[in-house]
């Protein structure tokens, strides 16, 4: 009992920390950003190579990952979102074929079999009777650190006020003085960055491979969809939530069902209440 | 549209063409020809549905999967001879077709495509560990019974079911319920407002593109003889299907056929030099930079080509 909690509450803070990008650009630019998965491969891919082959110190490789990370998202900001100009079925459609380019390019690039990364922290210590490596402690606590600061970036600067308000109402923030347009680069940036960071987590957790992009997508879409439009908090419950069923179900019914409810609840929340359950009442 | 003569004329040519092919080609290249075939059908199945109504399915091979499935199980498992097990797995489609379009009454752009995505990873999850006795599990069935034999009687089939299918929604696209779905795509609310009933329009959609799409499934999984999970609700495959009608040129029906046969034998002429998964990269690259030179397709490029060419020879 105690190791379900202490587990679901591990893997949850990585959920959030995958999540809480894909949510920053689908509440500022309403954009359904199909490659955000493709953050984490590059992301865990960047870092492999950096401390695993490079052998460069962990932190220079969670490092770089964030700035290559961030550079892709300024990229696919200025490359594809700005010229088809806020047509969401062709964004979707044109990430969707980035994101399968990108993980062909890796697959170019680094082979197609799976790779094992080291653990970023190694060592396992024991958490109320559940063994609990220092590599997922460490990402769920740099989750939280890095959700907490985004919180308080969003809600006290005068750029993370910006954001909200494009959020809520495009034009009504461009007459009181925002320019919308760097508003939405810069966000696609912290997106990248966030993306990337959590790749190198959610690499750790579970392995390094081309098509590792879907799985933490579908989570990212799920968490969204559950939580609603435009709220962090949100975010954070409904990560836990998700985080919470996937371990109740591996360790209660049967590890190959992990994903069948998330997307069960996906569909139920869609159908029943299509804002989400924190979201503002409009879709 | 006007028809002039010569249009039919064009076309019976090609369709003779197309069914002489055999006594010059290899084996090899009528294969690649046969999974084109297959590959239009598909894409004119998504066609029908996201092309037209703008609501973009990201679970059609949620869609031909069940089609596939449900033949292989029947014929498979239980002897049942073909004659039933189509015409059963089409159905079995649009009832699972009705059932994504249940979600879809109520939601619009994003969340729609997100919700059929989320069918399609249900399915492929719920195939492996639900009755693995009956759906071979992560393996797959192998060793279904076969339609034909031989790559040339193969190639007859595909190009006749690809034709028909062809035909008929090139007819269907024709008569008002046509056009009104072409009209959703533009603009839904004017759509309504004229006294159509959009709802049954796109469940009529639907069904039509769960038909086409279970068809073409079930006769695949009998031209191929097997079937796995992982190469059927694939975002591969996915994507192969959608960008097939999209760089083709999506509203069409010639146009996800042009894609089809474009995109099968870019893959293929790339395999001598890629041989693996590698291959996407260029294939997904060309994809990409067409899709944002012509969001309309290469039918488009060529209709612009067409008439500046005319317009040139006229002046």
């Amino acid at each position: 009992m105690m190791q379900i909690i202490v587990q679901g509450l591990l893997l949850s803070g990585l959920y959030a920390l995958i999540a809480v990008g894909f949510t920053l650009i689908f509440s500022v630019g309403r954009i359904l950003n199909l490659a955000y998965g493709a953050y984490l491969m590059i992301g865990g891919y960047v870092y492999f190579y950096i401390s695993q082959q490079l052998g460069l110190p962990v932190l220079a490789g969670v490092l770089l990952a964030a700035v290559v990370g961030c550079a892709a998202g300024l990229l696919k900001y200025q490359l594809l979102v700005r010229p088809l100009k806020g047509d969401h079925v062709a964004i979707e459609i044109s990430t969707l074929i980035l994101a399968v380019v990108l993980q062909a390019g890796i697959v170019l690039l680094f082979g197609d079999s799976a790779k094992v990364l080291l653990p970023i922290v190694p060592g396992v210590t024991q958490v109320a009777g559940a063994s609990v490596t220092y590599n997922i402690l460490a990402a769920s606590i740099a989750s939280w650190v890095i959700l907490i600061s985004l919180y308080l970036f969003i809600r006290k600067t005068h750029l993370g006020r910006a954001m909200q308000a494009v959020s809520m109402d495009k034009k009504g923030a461009a007459i009181s003085g925002v320019n919308a347009d760097r508003v939405n680069m810069i966000t696609w940036g912290i997106s990248g960055t966030l993306g990337a960071v959590a790749g190198v987590f959610f690499a750790s957790y579970t392995q390094l491979s081309p098509s590792m992009w879907v799985a933490p997508l579908i989570i990212a879409v799920a968490v969204v969809i559950v939580g609603g439009i435009g709220s962090i908090i949100g975010t954070l419950i409904v990560a836990h939530i998700i985080g919470f069923m996937e371990i109740i179900t591996v360790a209660v019914i049967a590890p190959e069902l992990r994903g069948v409810f998330t997307m069960l609840l996906i569909i139920g929340v869609l159908v029943i209440r299509p804002q989400g359950l924190f979201g503002r009442e409009e879709i | 549209m006007g028809l002039r003569w010569y249009n039919f004329a064009l076309w019976a040519a090609f369709i003779g063409g197309m069914f002489l092919l055999p006594e010059f080609v290899s084996k090899g290249t009528l294969r690649t020809i046969i999974f084109a075939n297959f590959l239009a059908i598909f894409a004119i199945s998504w066609d029908v549905l996201s092309g037209r109504t703008g609501y973009i399915s990201f679970g059609h091979p949620f869609l031909i999967g069940i089609g596939a499935y449900t033949t292989a199980i029947l014929s498979k498992r239980f002897d049942l001879p073909l004659e039933y097990s189509i015409p059963i797995a089409v159905i079995v489609t649009m009832i699972a077709g009705f059932i994504v379009f249940l979600p879809a009454l109520r939601l619009k752009g994003s969340y729609f495509a997100l919700v059929t995505l989320a069918f399609m990873e249900l399915m492929y999850q719920l195939v492996q560990v639900f009755r693995p006795d009956l759906t071979g599990g992560t393996r797959g069935i192998s060793g279904i019974q076969t339609l034909t034999r031989g790559a040339a009687n193969g190639y007859y089939m595909s190009l006749s079911l690809m034709l028909a299918v062809a035909l008929s929604m090139w007819l269907l696209m024709r008569t008002r319920v046509g056009t009104a779905l072409s009209a959703i795509g533009m603009n839904e609310e004017s759509v309504s407002g004229s006294g159509l009933n959009t709802t049954k329009l796109k469940l009529f959609a639907f069904l039509t593109s769960a038909f086409v799409a279970g068809l073409g499934g079930a006769f695949y999984v009998h031209y191929l003889g097997s079937i796995a999970p992982r190469a059927l609700f694939d975002i591969n495959f996915l994507f192969t299907i959608i960008v097939a009608a999209l760089i083709g040129g999506s509203s069409t029906i010639v146009g996800p056929m042009i894609g089809a046969f474009f995109l099968t034998f870019l893959l293929e002429y790339l395999r001598p030099y890629l041989p693996g998964a590698e291959r996407y990269f260029i294939y997904g690259g060309i994809a990409l930079l067409l899709y944002m030179y012509q969001p309309k397709g290469m039918y488009e490029i060529f209709m612009q080509g067409w008439a500046k060419l005319r317009s040139g020879r006229a002046a």
